[in-house]
């Protein structure tokens, strides 16, 4: 029995001691070549690619923001030739699955290649709070697409969120927009439903807490589950208390059994529903069919004449290189991701005379934070210190038809405000 | 008319010579194999990644896959050598049939209903060549797979061996591709000449084939089997050594991936007490994990109200405490339930804790939505756990740890009991066992153990949102158990490392994921129905 | 004095467990209870309102027991739940989606919407009843003899198999499902309104479920399954074959399930690859609730959960006061069939089960 015990204890101590000299392992270069970098150098020898990675969500039912995303980018590497100081871009989309688990996943499997650069992305910010804290253990900033939650750049956000850098509007923002257009409706009175969404749930909290600050009444605060399907009862709900618009920033599907059953309960038929661009897609006319007919939603005004001048050229890009429109509504904020993520590799990287480069981790997160007067094709962009760098003007469009092949933004749906 | 209707579903003979219809029935299945694979999708997603760089892509690999197993099927039907050419015809006709229905499915154009049949797809069945070329070229290789795979019947087991182990190489090799340069990365070696980013390259091809090879055919294997059992204790240690510094001494990909699979092992031996050991099955063993993780999430995030500050490790005593209070009180009524009406109960639960999580109504207590945020990163001593590889050895000494209690639970008094009353109730309680006292036991230290791996899911992901909480983890974890082999300790390891490890290790599946898990629970619970790794005790039975 | 004396025998008998049970139920019957009364008396819905709930409450419930027939003609042979059931309802549903779509490319939708629907409705009782076919044969028939938890995994199995062979097949977003010429509208009558579209669902459930009466009554088929559902052994005795039953009871129940996918197609107008699992569950829920293996059981536990799900938000969490009580109706749900399982597990109606597994 002790000779037992005391086998097990001595091989108890060597997984120890094993276990802790391998957990000290993994130190962190300060410098390499020319560079100096208080996070970690990245050295891409002669003739390699240089690697940026993208974390965005591409399968399940919320690809087409993730997916739409990603285009861009491509457009915006296209554009640079797939050259970038003298090496040729590898671009390495990861999955995120617009969850807290899959970007984490996706974030460690990114940060797995030591050789990546920087990351475009998240989609949802859900990905952001599972993937960022690994990206910036990694020392690889983000240039977020489509993450909008106002935490992720908020003042006091923790450590492992401070990587991130924001080319898309913030919740806050897209919340006082829809109450921009209330207070043009001359609405006193509001509902909102969310799906349980962190998105959703989000901005129906901001809205009506803006709302009421601008001296509006929320008349009633309601919520469904993402597979509810009979919305008439929620809706007769809502209709008892006589609202002028209801806020649902929810997403397709709910939104299409919203747009169906809204004009079947007495209460509710002649209430204004405004819906947000979670629902700028083909993929809500696929479900909604006919009915979306009259739906509004707020969106990124991706008006050419207030856009950047490129926005009809990169839109032709588009179609050409995937066959179709753009499938959603951040295609210009992937192209805006990738065009500042590249910016700001040319600002820090340096090539020596052998034909290697180095980018410095810290540096390069800096210069991306530091991205001013960048000519995007969502319009002039510049990051403020907590790194919001979204420009987006917001309008609210109106669907004109039912039949998905017919989606262009701005046509259908169709700009009405302002 | 009914009857009629009844007999028409009952098999009638095809009026085929009694040599043909194997071969006619196998030449369809191939082609309907190879067909599902372009319907789902499956084929259009890797028919541009290869296999071997130039070589061969991931798509066409899986239809000479199908070719090659409907070969073997045949030659295991009929053991002469004959059946070569039955089987080299019947891969032939296959082949031809695909690029057929390639042909109709391009005039049909059904694409409007079956998204995945895109031009650019269907031309890539044939190699993109025109279809007389095409055709051709399919009915070759369906041809060449097929007569492979019946050759492989017949020929002796040394070479079936090597060259099933080559292929296997190959095919791992290929698939896991971004693991293995990560593996080399980490040990320093040179890759480039084996992979690059687009896959393996014929090179890295060869030397997988030839590792493959070695590893079927064992060479030293009889020398091994002599060595003293001293010595191949000492072998299987360096093994089990080798293995958990696998995640320090490559990256914290294989470490997140080695961590969720601790993580699912340890839920695996909490459901396997309640399953495995007293019969009970439990659809909704994720309500035990939500409560864990958010009793970790109130205790040390400070965002919400309720929140002491304690340490995460001070909060995970607390997390299996209210994860087997919830077990107890649950069971208390639902376990006079008979079994599958005690699935469908827990089942209910489990959906009823997430939708109570998610709610606008315990918002101000769980957050509803935006879930519990700021969960500090375990901290041992001022040393916080936060790369993926301290956490995955923090969570493998946890799941060490419950491992020897199941296992000594197991051999205890009270395992006998659970053993007694999964057997036979009536007669369980014959020899004066409790019952419910007895089930209710097992339940209530099932959920302990949720509870335990929900907390540390809490610590790793650092929030806990209510989207976590989905019926898939229960389901997740219970097919561990069976694909595993219920009642068995390694199994549950073995199960966790299949269902949960390759999965994400193949993560390029993307959504093809749950379609390849669904085949391969059915497969397992039809061809080995006691799991991979059945426990001791069974096959005794068998007997 | 039988009830007394009933009451001393409890007394003497009763257990820990038993005392736990009597104190759950007298929560829940006061919860319940106290939120009827404050919702009934809350000013928020008029007379219209309820109306509207009850008949939304209705033609989800129709659904539900065109898909809990399907499971208690199953079970009450072979003891066996088939979580690919759902799925074979989203088949059915697919397949009418995409029979009338091929209807309206034809030209014949709004020419001939009798036709359309006939083909339709063909079509997916052909689609459901064939996958339902084949999962029995390839998840259920070979561990009929087995242990009860192969079945359980396998169909689980299944279930993943089928959504995500959907899913790759017709697309991971919503499908819009074609609108029948006829059924839009609203009806009016006595000062309530209802859309014509439920009266058209309630009333096509109720037809299939008076043909489903007369072919369990009246056929030879019907009758051998009702023999084999009542002894297994006995039936193969009498020369009946028990595996064309169980193949035709499979195929029966999922004819059932591709009229509720056509059904719901109706009614909701979307359809999704994910839809059925849960709906299955619920169908499951509603085949216990009335009963497991007693036919007017499934149909009357289909239309109570319907109900519950439809009016319990709005009589009992509204009246005590609950936040946005329509994020709970799954919860609802749930917690019914729970309730029932425990306190009364052979359902309203009794539950008629086979002597022995086949």
């Amino acid at each position: 029995m002790t000779t037992r015990l005391r086998r097990a204890v001595l091989r108890g101590f060597a997984v120890t001691c094993l276990a802790t000299t391998i957990l000290a392992g993994h130190p962190r270069a300060e410098t390499v070549g020319p560079v100096t970098d208080d996070v970690g150098v990245v050295k891409i020898p002669k003739g390699q690619p240089i690697l940026i990675a993208a974390l965005l969500v591409l399968s399940g039912p919320d690809l087409s923001l993730g997916v739409d995303a990603s285009r861009g980018a491509e457009i915006a590497f296209d554009d640079h030739k797939n050259m970038l100081v003298g090496h040729p871009i590898k671009y390495l989309p990861e999955d995120g699955q617009c969850s807290v688990e899959g970007g984490q996943t996706g974030a460690t499997r990114i940060a797995a290649n030591k050789q990546v650069v920087g990351v475009i992305g998240t989609a949802c910010s859900s990905e952001s709070r599972g993937g960022s804290p690994i990206l910036w253990n990694a020392g690889m900033p983000q240039a977020v697409t489509s993450a909008t939650a106002p935490a992720l750049t908020a003042a006091d956000r923790p450590m492992g969120l401070q990587g991130i850098v924001r080319f898309v509007y913030n919740d806050l923002n897209a919340a006082a927009a829809a109450v921009k257009y209330a207070q043009s409706l001359k609405v006193t009175k509001a509902a909102t439903l969310h799906d349980g969404s962190l998105y959703a749930e989000e901005l129906a909290t901001a809205f009506a807490k803006q709302f009421k600050a601008a001296g509006g009444t929320i008349v009633a605060a309601e919520a469904i589950s993402p597979s509810d399907t009979d919305l008439r009862p929620v809706l007769t709900r809502i209709g008892t208390s006589q609202p002028e618009l209801l806020f649902a920033p929810i997403f397709t599907g709910a939104s299409a059994y919203l747009t169906r059953q809204e004009k079947e309960v007495p209460g509710m038929a002649k209430v204004p529903v405004l819906g947000t661009d979670a629902v700028l897609s083909p993929s809500f006319l696929e479900a909604a069919g006919d009915s979306a007919i009259g739906y509004r939603l707020t969106g990124i005004d991706n008006d050419p004449k207030l856009m950047g001048s490129r926005y009809g050229d990169f839109l032709a890009k588009y179609k050409t290189k995937f066959g179709e429109d753009p499938i959603g509504g951040f295609h210009g904020n992937g192209y805006d991701a990738a065009l500042a993520m590249m910016t700001a590799i040319e600002k820090v990287a340096k090539t020596d005379a052998a034909g290697d480069t180095y980018i410095g981790r810290k540096a390069l997160r800096d210069a991306l934070m530091a991205t001013t007067d960048l000519d995007g094709i969502t319009g002039k962009l510049s990051c403020d210190k907590f790194g919001d760098c979204g420009a987006s003007h917001f309008a609210v469009f109106e669907y004109t038809s039912g039949d998905p092949s017919s989606f262009k933004i701005g046509v259908n749906p169709k700009h009405v405000y302002p | 008319m009914a009857s009629d209707l009844a007999q028409g579903v009952a098999r009638r003979p095809i009026a085929l010579p009694g040599g043909l219809r194997p071969a006619v029935n196998v030449t369809i299945s191939v082609a309907v194999v190879c067909a599902f694979t372009v319907l789902v999708g499956l084929f259009g997603q890797f028919s541009d990644r290869a296999m071997v760089v130039g070589v061969l892509d991931i798509g066409h690999s899986l239809m000479l896959a199908a070719a090659l197993a409907g070969g073997a099927v045949l030659a295991r039907r009929q053991r002469m050598a004959s059946v070569l050419i039955v089987a080299l015809i019947s891969g032939a006709v296959a082949g031809g049939l695909v690029q057929a229905l390639v042909v109709v499915a391009r005039w049909a154009n059904l694409r409007w209903m079956l998204v995945s049949l895109t031009p650019v797809t269907l031309n890539r069945v044939g190699f993109l060549l025109p279809d007389d070329q095409a055709a051709l070229v399919l009915a070759a290789s369906g041809a060449c797979a097929a007569l492979v795979g019946a050759g492989l019947v017949l020929c002796g087991p040394i070479p079936r061996r090597i060259v099933l182990g080559a292929l296997g190489g190959v095919v791992c090799a290929g698939l896991l591709r971004e693991l293995i340069r990560g593996i080399l990365g980490g040990l320093g070696g040179v890759d480039d000449w084996g992979f690059t980013y687009d896959g393996l390259l014929p090179a890295g091809a060869a030397v997988s084939a030839a590792i493959g090879a070695l590893v079927t055919i064992r060479p030293g294997a009889a020398r091994y089997a002599q060595l003293p059992p001293r010595v191949k204790l000492g072998a299987r240690l360096l093994c089990l050594l080798v293995l958990l510094a696998l995640p320090a001494l490559t990256n914290d990909f294989v470490a997140q991936v080695m961590m969720l699979v601790c993580l699912y092992t340890l839920m695996g031996l909490g459901l396997n007490i309640e399953l495995g050991l007293a019969g009970l099955v439990d659809l909704g063993f994720v309500a035990f994990f939500a409560v864990g993780a958010y009793t970790v999430g109130l205790l040390t995030a400070d965002a919400t109200g309720a929140g002491g500050h304690l340490t995460f490790f001070a909060a995970l005593p607390f997390s299996i405490a209210f994860a087997a209070l919830a077990g107890f009180l649950f069971g208390l009524p639902v376990l006079k339930v008979r079994g599958d009406y005690l699935a469908i109960a827990t089942l209910g639960l489990g959906e009823i804790i997430r939708v109570l999580v998610l709610s606008d109504m315990l918002k101000p207590e769980l957050g509803g939505a935006q879930g519990i945020v700021n969960i500090p990163k375990p901290a041992l001593f001022g040393f916080v756990l936060s790369s993926p590889t301290r956490l995955f050895y923090m969570t493998a000494i946890m799941a060490a740890a419950a491992g020897y209690i199941a296992w000594r639970l197991q051999h205890s008094g009270l395992g006998r009991r659970w053993l007694a009353v999964r057997e036979d109730e009536d007669v369980a309680q014959a020899l004066g066992i409790n019952l419910v006292g007895v089930k209710l036991s097992a339940y209530t230290m099932g959920a302990g153990f949720a509870g335990l791996a929900g907390g540390i899911f809490a610590g790793m992901v650092g929030s806990v949102f209510p989207q976590s909480f989905q019926l898939l983890v229960s389901v997740n974890v219970l097919a561990i158990l069976v694909v595993g082999g219920i009642g068995s300790l390694p199994g549950v390891i073995i199960g966790a490392a299949a269902l949960i490890g390759a999965p994400e290790v193949l993560r390029d599946l993307g959504e093809y994921r749950y379609l390849i898990y669904g085949i391969v629970v059915i497969a397992v619970v039809r061809l080995k129905p006691d799991g991979l790794s059945p426990k001791a005790i069974r096959q005794r039975e068998a007997l | 004095m039988p009830q007394a004396g009933f009451l001393q025998d409890w007394l003497r008998r009763a257990t820990a467990v038993d005392w736990f049970l009597l104190a759950l139920r007298i929560v829940v019957l006061a919860v319940v209870g106290t939120g009827f009364v404050a919702g009934l008396l809350h000013p928020r819905y008029g007379r219209e309102e309820w109306f509207s709930f009850l008949a939304f409450g209705l033609t989800i419930g129709a659904i539900y027991a065109l898909i809990a027939l399907g499971y208690t003609m199953v079970y009450g042979i072979l003891r066996m739940v088939n979580f690919a059931h759902g799925d074979v309802f989203m088949f059915g549903a697919y397949a009418a989606c995409f029979s009338l779509i091929a209807c309206n490319r034809a030209g014949i939708l709004n020419a001939y919407p009798v036709i359309s629907f006939t083909i339709a409705v063909i079509v997916c009782i052909a689609v459901s009843a064939g996958i339902a076919i084949l999962g029995e044969r390839i998840a259920y028939r070979p561990f009929r003899r087995g242990r009860s938890l192969a079945p359980l995994i396998s169909t689980l199995g299944l279930s993943f198999v089928l959504e995500y062979s959907a899913r790759g097949m017709f697309g991971a977003q919503n499908k819009s499902f074609p609108t029948m010429p006829g059924i839009d509208g609203i009806v009016a009558f006595a000062g309530f309104s209802v859309p014509r579209v439920q009266l058209v669902v309630v009333a096509a459930a109720v037809l299939t479920m008076i043909v489903l009466t007369l072919i369990v009554m009246r056929t030879r088929i019907g009758t051998a399954m009702r023999a084999v559902a009542e002894d297994k052994d006995a039936a193969t005795l009498m020369g009946i074959n028990v595996d064309r039953v169980i193949v035709f009871t499979f195929a029966l129940g999922g004819a059932l399930a591709g009229i509720a996918g056509l059904l719901y197609g109706l009614v909701f107008k979307q359809i999704s690859f994910f839809m059925g699992f849960f709906l299955g569950v619920k169908g499951f829920g509603a085949a216990v609730l009335g009963g497991i293996g007693n036919i007017p059981g499934a149909m009357l536990g289909g239309y109570a959960l319907g109900l519950v799900e439809s009016l319990g938000p709005a009589a009992f969490l509204e009246g005590l006061g609950v936040t946005a009580p329509y994020q709970l109706r799954d919860a609802i749900a749930y917690t019914m069939l729970v309730m029932v399982l425990i306190f009364r597990p052979r359902g309203l109606l009794g539950e008629r089960l086979s002597t022995a597994r086949a």
